[in-house]
């Protein structure tokens, strides 16, 4: 159970990693938060969170299984979780908003 | 020929995609199916629906079993066309089994040796059975394992057997595969802008194209690691070189290795008992636990026979390693002496492992088997849309010009996309609704798939006249329809046939048979709300694909 609960962990990591950087494109963001501004300095925070999940995600991978295990998991994670970020934006990109509202330090949060 | 490199990928992505387009459609829907194939054998053989078992007692059990195995009439009969008249007992040569985390039932095999072939020193045939390792019980011969032993070698194979043409179809098919990834890439303008991007409300072509992309690229390395790893695994098919150019040198690294190791290469003639295997299978696994990687035998492998150079080879399972099996302990058959125990593997011998291990996936891991899956369909999700968006982009062109191409091509395609669903669906259907008395039930399962299949390629050539008109096949969706009602039959008859629905089989908490449910059901939602957005689409006659921007689009139109 544990190691579900981790393997859960790195794919949110992952997805939130995912959805940063696809937030990080301008076309994303204006699906997301319309009008809000889209910063350059906003860009390279959301860049920096996206890594930053993406990693985590690689570090909770290795927490869960044996290293050469871990990395087939973190890639197909990381695949995963990209197609779930391009539907969501496909069809709910209103859902990814939380994230975009944490990235500009819940000001103006939808 | 071409004004840029970039017209020139083109050129080899849609032309070389096409062609073999509709053989990777098959090689990955099969491999995705082959993720579950233990899963998929328990579904279909409901004799087998019990938890996974570890290998049994080989003193107590195995060897009685192993000692009346026969050589397969089928490799005799080939055996007999090769050398003529064979000895009337052939000399038994090895024994093995093999199992993992999933496997309930456990398969045997023995090789025999065929002396009196001139032309191949080491010619032999197999025999095989299967049986249940709580009792013993051998597994009726016409019972197909449809996951492991039919769906698995079409992957590889695609079952065409003669000359071993099936191979090198699929071996083509990586290759082109390969090079489709990368000349795709190169063709792809945004990679990196248009990474996330999916637009199902533009129109038709643009939103194909989108997903074409979106799938091909997000699991790139998914795709680049299956096409690159299954040309390694069968690379010594592909490249010969130890059975031709280097024979000698092969044959002669073959006797070095052995003797390093002090294993017999040959047999010595000479008769002599066999020591308790169960003994040593302790022993093994306490040299395990002694290097702090406690497990359960995976592979047992006796050579030699009965004879006084006889030796035993117990192998660890890999279910906690991408490496299949590994830690080989090597014995004395006669007193049950240790040999040689192996050494961890060189870097060169992991690394191979790694990549063989990491595409036949015998570890213990659900979570990265469902991401296979996942890896799989978007294949198949990339490579038909592919192939549609080849069709949409020249049906206009071709009804104008009164060409046949796009009509064919989309013939093609039906017959490479749900033609395989329906096959697969038809041979689950078959294996539950036909009566247990008929012999050779195998014989039949076997033939609703293909009959299947070769009823959908009919159907969608003779349904095909409206792309020459511009429009959809009506094709598409009545197989729709078809694949909704035969996976909803197969539940049904499950259910019928062996009393488990889904709620036994979720409330014992089964899941071979209630996931393998679950999929077909899930299928057969998917199937629907496609055959109506299709019968939606039919309906609007939308001549949709002339106002994509040029740029977004191939530049060169093949």
């Amino acid at each position: 159970m544990v190691d579900a609960g981790l393997l859960m962990l790195a794919f949110l990591c992952s997805f939130t990693g995912m959805s940063w950087l696809a937030l990080a494109l301008k076309p994303h963001w204006v699906q997301v938060r319309d009008a809000v501004p889209h910063s350059e300095s906003l860009v390279r925070r959301l860049r920096w969170f996206g890594a930053t999940g993406l990693v985590l995600s690689l570090a909770v991978c290795l927490v869960a299984d044996h290293a050469s295990m871990a990395w087939l998991v973190w890639i197909m994670t990381l695949s995963a979780a990209a197609l779930l970020v391009a539907m969501a934006l496909a069809y709910a990109p209103r859902s990814l908003s939380w994230l975009a509202a944490i990235a500009s330090g819940l000001r103006g949060s939808a | 020929m071409f004004s840029s490199f970039r017209l020139a990928m083109t050129w080899v992505h849609t032309w070389f995609g096409l062609v073999l387009g509709f053989v990777l459609m098959v090689v990955f829907f099969f491999g995705s199916l082959s993720v579950f194939d233990r899963e998929i054998d328990r579904w279909a053989i409901p004799e087998t629906r019990y938890e996974p078992q570890v290998m049994p007692s080989f003193d107590q059990m195995l060897r009685p079993i192993f000692e009346q195995i026969e050589p397969d009439e089928a490799e005799l009969e080939a055996a007999r066309a090769r050398v003529g008249k064979l000895e009337a007992e052939l000399p038994l040569m090895n024994w093995s089994a093999y199992t993992t985390h999933r496997d309930p039932v456990l398969a045997l095999y023995a090789e025999f040796a065929v002396r009196n072939n001139p032309d191949d020193a080491e010619d032999h045939v197999h025999g095989h059975v299967t049986i249940d390792p709580r009792t013993g019980a051998r597994l009726p011969e016409d019972r197909l394992k449809i996951g492991s032993e039919f769906f698995y070698p079409m992957h590889y194979s695609l079952h065409v057997n003669w000359l071993g043409l099936g191979y090198w179809i699929v071996a083509l098919a990586a290759l082109v595969m390969l090079v489709a990834l990368v000349s795709g890439v190169v063709m792809h303008k945004k990679l990196f802008r248009e990474f996330f991007t999916f637009r199902p409300q533009t129109n038709r072509q643009r939103s194909i194209l989108d997903l074409h992309n979106l799938t091909g690229v997000v699991a790139l390395p998914f795709h680049f690691m299956f096409a690159l790893t299954g040309l390694i695994i069968f690379a010594g098919i592909y490249f010969p070189v130890s059975e031709t150019t280097l024979k000698q040198l092969a044959e002669k690294h073959e006797r070095i290795e052995a003797n390093a190791k002090g294993l017999a290469h040959d047999p010595a003639g000479v008769k002599a008992p066999l020591a308790s295997v169960d003994a040593m299978v302790a022993l093994a696994k306490s040299r395990w636990a002694a290097r702090d990687m406690a497990g359960e035998v995976g592979f047992l492998w006796l050579n030699h026979v009965g004879d006084r150079n006889g030796t035993v080879s117990i192998y660890r399972a890999g279910s906690d390693q991408v490496a299949l099996v590994g830690q080989a302990v090597h014995f004395e058959a006669t007193t049950g002496r240790i040999i040689h125990e192996e050494p961890p593997p060189s870097p060169v011998a992991s690394v191979n492992e790694f990549l063989t291990g990491l595409h036949l996936q015998h570890f213990e891991h659900w979570l990265l088997r469902w991401l296979y899956v996942f890896g799989g369909l978007s294949g198949c999700v990339c490579i038909a849309t592919g192939l549609l968006f080849f069709v949409g982009k020249r049906k206009q062109k071709h009804a104008a010009q009164g060409i046949q191409g796009a009509r064919w091509v989309d013939a093609l395609a039906v017959t490479s996309v749900t033609g395989p669903v329906l096959a697969v669906l038809a041979i689950l259907v078959a294996n539950r609704g036909l009566p247990t008395e008929i012999g050779e039930r195998n014989v039949f399962e076997e033939g609703a798939f293909w009959i299947a299949w070769v009823l959908a390629g009919a159907h969608a050539a003779l349904q095909s006249r409206p792309v020459q008109q511009g429009r959809i096949a009506p094709a598409w969706r009545q197989q729709c329809h078809a694949i909704a009602t035969l996976a909803i039959a197969a539940v049904v008859l499950n259910w019928i046939t062996t009393g488990e629905h889904l709620g036994s089989s979720i409330s014992r908490g089964y899941w071979p048979v209630a996931g393998f449910d679950l999929v077909l059901l899930a299928a057969a939602a998917i199937a629907l709300t496609a055959a109506r957005r299709l019968r939606m689409r039919e309906k609007t006659k939308r001549r949709d694909n002339d106002d994509i921007e040029a740029d977004m689009l191939e530049p060169a139109h093949g």
